[in-house]
């Protein structure tokens, strides 16, 4: 074993104690900041599906010929605010309608292509241009009524709906942030006060050292090390527990949210948002271990 | 190998050397030698570039130490190795492991350290306790400790500050006969010592201090 990982190890198997209260402060600021990840995540994608799903739908006069319903597709699909959109003729509205009555199928029976209109169904990139977006579809010839959303209910309803979710996403991420930031800070300190209470210990071994001729890097490196393995245990547990819990609550999650993927349901894309997050986890703790040893050392260092 | 020229040092009010000049050659053996508070252990730590003279120059190995800057100092280290009268081991490592840490500061590659170790050891005749700890052993064998951790580099020169102080007469002059024989072998040796019977009994070079000046610089002649 290398000698500056033999020497860390060793000044972790002396104080057990100082070392577990490092890890330990880790582990929680890492847990937190992976819940908070996930969530952060998962509010996202909620928001998205609800923006996201066929908000506008612009019923067409029976009289329209193919061409102006072209026309006007064309129209939409040079419009920046506007996405996903999909023509609907009367015989595909009568097969939504037909499967949307399948526990009724007396309902169905007693209607024809003929009384459903056909219709053109779009997205808005933004929520905030739907009044006007509406208003222009309104002012077109070939449209009889414009509805917007009706699943979900009326239009400022969709509009509350989105709004309160950026509000608590909103909060989630600012109040997330400062908490992870607290945790972060506290274990800084806490890493900074047990290596520089190491630094003390060691201090007749580094005056040594010098004189021997070891150079600032090899008398660091075990310090270093040591703030490294605290970095990286307390990353790589936080992480994992967050892992498994949120391994067990998937189908829960799944099953309550439904057609909302607030998960990704395929694993790969499952293990890859846990690898970005494990990655990023990864870079801030080596960064912590860097910038606190370098503090601590050069701290004691002036305090001589 | 080294030369002071003109060297002087004040701590304070304290003159510890006044205009201090000699030169040592290559595989000479050099002993400093004076009262306590005669300047012996000064000019060991300006050597070793633990302290800076006011005024003077130190050449050691084609380099005026006076001059290196600050980050410089380790790689002069590495070719010094020391031999301290408190033994400055580390308590905390085997005997072995405090050998090696001299290799692993000097670069040396992990592969060699064992084959070194292991030689040096038995030079030093400690070869049967490598695996005990510092408190495991006597103060004669906590010099040879030191003395092989300031040879397994293969330094340049040896610097000794008091290597026998704290020994008894008998451990003492097993330690001058390894200094001997390392010398014999090519080393160039500089020890501060204040023990008229070993000096005598090696009959080497003596630079002699007092209040800071040399006042004697001769071989010796019994």
């Amino acid at each position: 074993m290398n000698i500056h990982l033999r020497t860390a190890f060793d000044s972790i198997k002396r104080s057990p104690f100082q070392a577990l209260s490092a890890i330990f402060v880790l582990t929680i600021t890492f847990f937190v900041a992976t819940v908070l990840s996930i969530l952060v995540y998962s509010s996202g994608k909620i928001i998205k599906h609800f923006e996201t799903r066929p908000q506008v739908i612009a019923f067409l006069k029976d009289e329209t010929s193919p061409e102006q319903i072209s026309a006007l597709q064309q129209r939409l699909s040079g419009d920046s605010r506007v996405k996903d959109i999909k023509y609907v003729s009367k015989e595909e509205a009568l097969a939504i309608y037909k499967e949307a009555t399948s526990d009724n199928p007396l309902l169905s029976e007693l209607v024809s292509p003929s009384i459903f209109p056909a219709s053109i169904e779009f997205s808005l990139v933004d929520l905030n241009f739907a009044e006007t977006v509406i208003a222009e579809m309104r002012g077109e010839a070939i449209v009889d009524q414009v509805g917007f959303t009706a699943n979900i209910g009326s239009q400022t309803a969709l509009g509350d709906v989105v709004s309160r979710l950026r509000t608590i996403t909103f909060y989630l991420r600012v109040g997330g942030g400062v908490l992870v930031g607290v945790l972060a800070t506290t274990s800084f300190l806490v890493l900074i006060v047990i290596i520089g209470m190491r630094m003390t210990a060691r201090r007749s071994e580094v005056e040594i050292l010098n004189l021997i001729g070891a150079t600032p890097g090899f008398i660091r490196s075990p310090i270093l090390l040591e703030a490294l393995i605290y970095a990286l245990v307390g990353v790589i547990v936080g992480w994992l527990v967050t892992l498994i819990l949120t391994l067990y609550a998937t189908p829960s999650v799944v099953a309550y949210f439904g057609e909302i993927p607030v998960l990704p349901k395929d694993t790969l894309s499952f293990l890859a948002i846990f690898g970005i997050i494990l990655a990023g986890e990864l870079f801030v703790g080596t960064a912590l271990a860097f910038l606190g040893s370098l503090l601590a050392v050069s701290r004691v260092k002036h305090a001589r | 190998m080294i030369k002071l020229k003109n060297v002087t040092k004040k701590f304070g009010d304290i003159t510890a050397l006044s205009d201090v000049s000699f030169e040592v050659d290559k595989g000479e053996f050099v002993f400093i030698t004076g009262p306590s508070g005669a300047g012996k252990t000064t000019i060991l730590k300006l050597i070793l570039r633990e302290v800076h003279p006011d005024s003077g120059e130190i050449i050691f190995d084609g380099q005026n130490l006076t001059e290196i800057p600050e980050k410089e100092i380790p790689q002069v280290r590495q070719k010094i190795g020391v031999v301290f009268q408190d033994f400055k081991v580390l308590s905390e490592r085997t005997l072995r492991e405090n050998v090696e840490v001299a290799l692993a500061v000097a670069g040396i590659p992990q592969a060699e350290w064992k084959a070194r170790v292991d030689k040096i050891l038995e030079l030093v005749g400690l070869e049967k306790r490598a695996e005990l700890f510092p408190s495991q052993l006597s103060g004669g064998e906590l010099e040879r400790v030191s003395l092989a951790r300031a040879l397994v580099v293969n330094p340049k020169l040896i610097l000794a500050d008091e290597p026998t102080g704290n020994l008894d007469w008998d451990t003492a002059d097993t330690i001058m006969e390894l200094f001997e024989k390392i010398n014999k072998e090519g080393k160039t040796i500089i020890m501060a010592t204040h023990n008229r019977e070993i000096i005598a009994k090696l009959k080497k070079r003596v630079i002699k201090l007092s209040g800071g000046k040399i006042v004697n610089n001769h071989e010796h002649s019994s």
